[in-house]
This record gives structure tokens, C-alpha cells and sequence, in this order.
């Protein structure tokens, strides 16, 4: 396999880079991450994970059931900021108007 | 907000499930992240001809009207455009919309969120006109778009098979399906392609895809031998593995099971996992059939009922058996594998917990 070839297409990692992490020590989907940022895109490694525990079970000649997948961590799904801190409205385009208004003179 | 069920995911397992809580008066919640109920059946076509008693050989869209028919008279709370987003410290499920978040006190919780399509890793993978063959059938049968004109799919499975005929219904010329096993167990599955003029190549695999902003080109390596095809969609039909987000932010513990999908929850007799007040079902509970989807969440609504002291043990004892058996026609119908993986999957978790099974699973084991 060309070794160029992108596995996390989020965070853009290709199979070097993941390969080079596994010869740096690594040996689960958690470490891969904190050393290549993969997986850490707006799909969070839903369509990675597998892709990376197969180099990492193929790298290290075990089976996949033996790498575990990457440990979740809340908000489960892509939320806004404003959404998770209780705000009614959080649209970014309103407040980019707003600081627009507010510069005109708009108070 | 409270409820007695929250089901986590409005496809055919969720609806099946909140049928069976709701009929009995109980308050149940279904949460589901897009804009309507049904799942994957919203662009299912096919007929599905292996489906429980209670339901006639139809259409998965049909099926979807059949389930949401049913479930609309009972007492039923729909979220739609709602997402689980994680756990409270005390236990309650937290949910959120476009405009804010809330939690849900449930006293049990049934996760029937289904499976993803798993990709596969060539040079080009990422280019635009790679897509698997779930966004393909997507395209066609949902938003009436044409995904390309010569097409190449990749892997063969009943899915798969019938997603390429689909596609080539509408006129797509399809260049072949390739497997990259050396040989195919069901043959049934080749030659109903075969019947259709499509070609199959077994022990074969994709060399790279490459084109200038979208795929133009692939090169094929059946056996060593190389192949260059002109083509601008390649479908992937690599499987699917359970969605367990849900599950894992919930404590649920884990097994591997390969005929199941990978990883998946592990589970008693009952359906419920290791977090007392959570029951899993359909595909999530392992990737299985639409049958086998229906039943699982017949059988996990049934346990939660028990559970929470609205069916009696006898009347739980005689449906259980019931759709036990049910659940093991479905499967073996498709492919008996995976009620045999489902089975060794539940013994081991009992044996780890060291909790005997139920005596009615004995027949069910020496059946295996």
C-alpha cells in the first residue's frame, strides 16, 4: 500500500504517519491519537477507528480484537458551545451581525 | 423530563421496541437524530421476505409505515432532531436539539442505535465519487440522484448484491463487483449478480483509485494480474459494525465477536448489559438481519417490561421462549452464524458474571 495513502481523512493522516507512531511505541487507537491528532476531527474516528486498530493489529502482529477503540468522551455528537451552556439562541451568523451592528454605533 | 423507557434511535429496532413498551402503558421515549423515524429502512426498496409473524412480506419502506402505523396510536414521545450527547453524573441522559440541553430521567434505557458501513483503505479512497454502498442506495432511492454512470463495487454481501442491482435498475453500468476472498460461500449470491449480466471477481482488490477532483480511474489486481477500468463511483460494501458511542459513555462493557460485527456490548439472555438499566437491540446488539433486528428489540422491550415489574415472570418466561426461537428461524434463514456467535456471546458474559442461564436457554444452547 502507497504509504501516502490518507486513513483519517478528518485531521488528513496517512498511513506513514500512523505507522510512525506504531514504531514510536504505540499500540492502541488512544496513542495514535495523541501523537498524529487522528481521529480527533468533526467525525471523532467514526470512520477511522477501524481503519487504524487494522494497521495497528497488521503493525504489530496480533488481532484486531485485541486493540481497543478510542475512548469517547462527551459531547457524543458535534454541539455548539452556546447549546451546551443552557443559551436559547446561539447562531453564529446573528452574531456576527450583531458585533456589526454594535460597531455602527448600534447600541 | 421523566419516562419509564428512553430508546436511544428511531430506525426499525427502536420502533419495534417502543411498540412493545408503549402497548403495554408505558410511557416511552424515542430519541432520533434526524428528521423522521425509520432508519436505514427510509431508502430500503427490497422486499425483506424473513420478517417476524406480526408482519407481512414487504418493502423496507413499507415496513417503516407499518412500524410508525402502529406505534402512532400508543403513548409515544418522538424527539426528532434530538441527539444523545452523553450521561449525567446521576445517571440521567443527556440530550440536546438546535436550541438546548436537557436530560432525560429513564428508568431503563434501550440502545437501538444500529450499525455504520465499515470503509476499506486504498490510494484514492478519499477522492469525491467514493462512497459506500449505503450513500449509494441514499442517492438513488432517497434523494433521486444518479451517484455515477459506471460503477465498481466492492466486497460481496447480501447488501451489497442487492444494492448493485438496484443501482443497475437505474441504468448504471456496472464494471463488476470484487471480493477479495479467494472464494465465495454463497453461491446463490454470485449468481443472482451473474443472472443480471454482472460480472464478479473473487480474490481481487483495488490497486488505487486515482482522477483530477473525482475518481476517474481504478486499477484492479485480481490475483496478480492487473486491470485498469474507467469508471466515476466506486461503491464500498465492506459491512457494517455496531454504533456503541451510547453505550460506552453508559459504562456498558465490551466483548469481540467477529461474526457480530467486531465490538459489541456484551449482553445476558435478557438483552440488558452490564449497566443495570441499559438493554441493547437490533444491529447495535450485533450486526444481524432485519428479522433479527425486529425480534432482538421485541426481546429486550420484553425484559425491560419485566424489569420494571409490568409483566409477571410466568408471561415473560413463555414470550421469551417464544421469540427465542423466533430470533433463531430469522437468523438461521440468513445465516445461521450469527445466532450460533450470538449465543456464545451471552454464555460467556453469564459465565464471566457466573450467573446461570435461564433453563429455557438450554434447548436453545443444545440447538447450537
Amino acid at each position: 500500500m502507497d504509504k501516502s495513502t490518507i486513513v483519517c481523512r478528518c485531521e488528513e493522516i496517512n498511513v506513514d504517519e500512523i505507522e510512525g507512531a506504531i514504531r514510536m511505541g504505540a499500540s492502541t487507537f488512544d496513542d495514535i491519537k495523541r501523537l498524529t491528532r487522528c481521529g480527533m476531527g468533526p467525525c471523532q474516528s467514526k470512520i477511522c477507528m477501524n481503519l487504524v486498530r487494522e494497521l495497528i493489529a497488521n503493525n504489530l502482529g496480533v488481532s484486531i480484537s485485541e486493540i481497543p477503540p478510542p475512548r469517547m468522551r462527551m459531547p457524543l455528537k458535534i454541539t455548539r458551545l452556546g447549546i451546551l451552556a443552557g443559551k436559547t439562541s446561539s447562531s453564529n451568523v446573528v452574531s456576527v451581525f450583531d458585533e456589526a451592528s454594535l460597531e455602527a454605533g448600534e447600541r | 423530563m421523566k419516562t419509564d423507557v428512553l430508546i436511544i434511535g428511531g430506525g426499525p429496532a427502536g420502533l419495534n421496541a417502543a411498540i412493545e413498551t408503549a402497548s403495554r402503558g408505558i410511557k416511552t421515549i424515542i430519541i432520533e437524530e434526524s428528521y423522521a423515524l425509520g432508519g436505514q429502512l427510509k431508502q430500503q426498496t427490497q422486499f425483506f421476505n424473513n420478517l417476524p409473524k406480526q408482519f407481512d412480506r414487504q418493502r423496507g419502506i413499507h415496513l417503516m409505515r407499518t412500524l410508525i402505523d402502529r406505534l402512532s396510536p400508543l403513548p409515544v414521545t418522538c424527539l426528532l432532531k434530538h441527539k444523545m450527547i452523553g450521561v449525567y453524573k446521576d445517571g440521567r441522559i443527556g440530550i440536546a436539539n438546535d436550541t438546548e440541553t436537557f436530560p432525560i430521567d429513564a428508568k431503563k434505557v434501550i440502545v437501538t442505535t444500529g450499525a455504520a458501513e465499515e470503509t476499506d483503505l486504498f490510494p484514492g479512497w478519499t477522492l469525491p465519487g467514493v462512497m459506500t454502498v449505503g450513500a449509494a442506495q441514499i442517492l438513488i432511492n432517497r434523494e433521486r440522484v444518479l451517484p455515477g454512470k459506471n460503477a465498481l463495487i466492492v466486497g460481496l454481501n447480501s447488501f451489497s448484491a442487492e444494492v448493485t442491482k438496484q443501482l443497475k435498475a437505474c441504468g448504471i453500468n456496472i464494471l463488476g463487483v470484487i471480493d477479495k476472498n479467494v472464494s465465495v460461500n454463497d453461491k446463490k449470491l454470485v449468481d443472482g449478480l451473474e443472472d443480471k449480466k454482472i460480472r464478479v471477481m473473487v480474490n481481487t482488490v483495488i490497486e488505487r483509485a486515482t482522477g483530477a477532483g473525482e475518481v476517474e480511474k481504478v486499477t484492479i489486481n485480481n490475483d496478480g494480474k492487473k486491470e485498469d477500468l474507467d469508471i466515476d463511483l466506486i461503491c464500498i460494501g465492506k459491512g457494517l459494525s455496531p454504533i456503541l458511542e451510547p453505550l460506552e459513555i453508559l459504562d456498558c462493557e465490551f466483548g469481540f465477536q467477529a461474526k457480530l460485527g467486531g465490538l459489541v456490548p456484551k449482553y445476558y439472555s435478557t438483552l440488558g448489559t452490564s449497566n443495570p438499566s441499559v438493554y441493547v437491540a437490533g444491529n447495535a446488539a450485533g450486526i444481524t438481519c432485519l428479522g433479527g433486528i425486529l425480534v432482538t428489540a421485541e426481546i429486550a422491550a420484553l425484559n425491560a417490561l419485566k424489569a420494571l415489574g409490568v409483566l409477571n415472570d410466568n408471561e415473560a418466561k413463555i414470550s421469551s421462549s417464544f421469540l427465542w426461537d423466533e430470533l433463531r428461524s430469522m437468523e438461521s434463514e440468513e445465516s445461521i452464524e450469527t445466532f450460533i456467535a450470538r449465543v456464545a456471546h451471552i454464555k460467556e458474559f453469564h459465565e464471566e458474571c457466573e450467573l446461570p442461564l435461564p433453563a429455557s436457554f438450554h434447548a436453545i444452547l443444545e440447538g447450537c
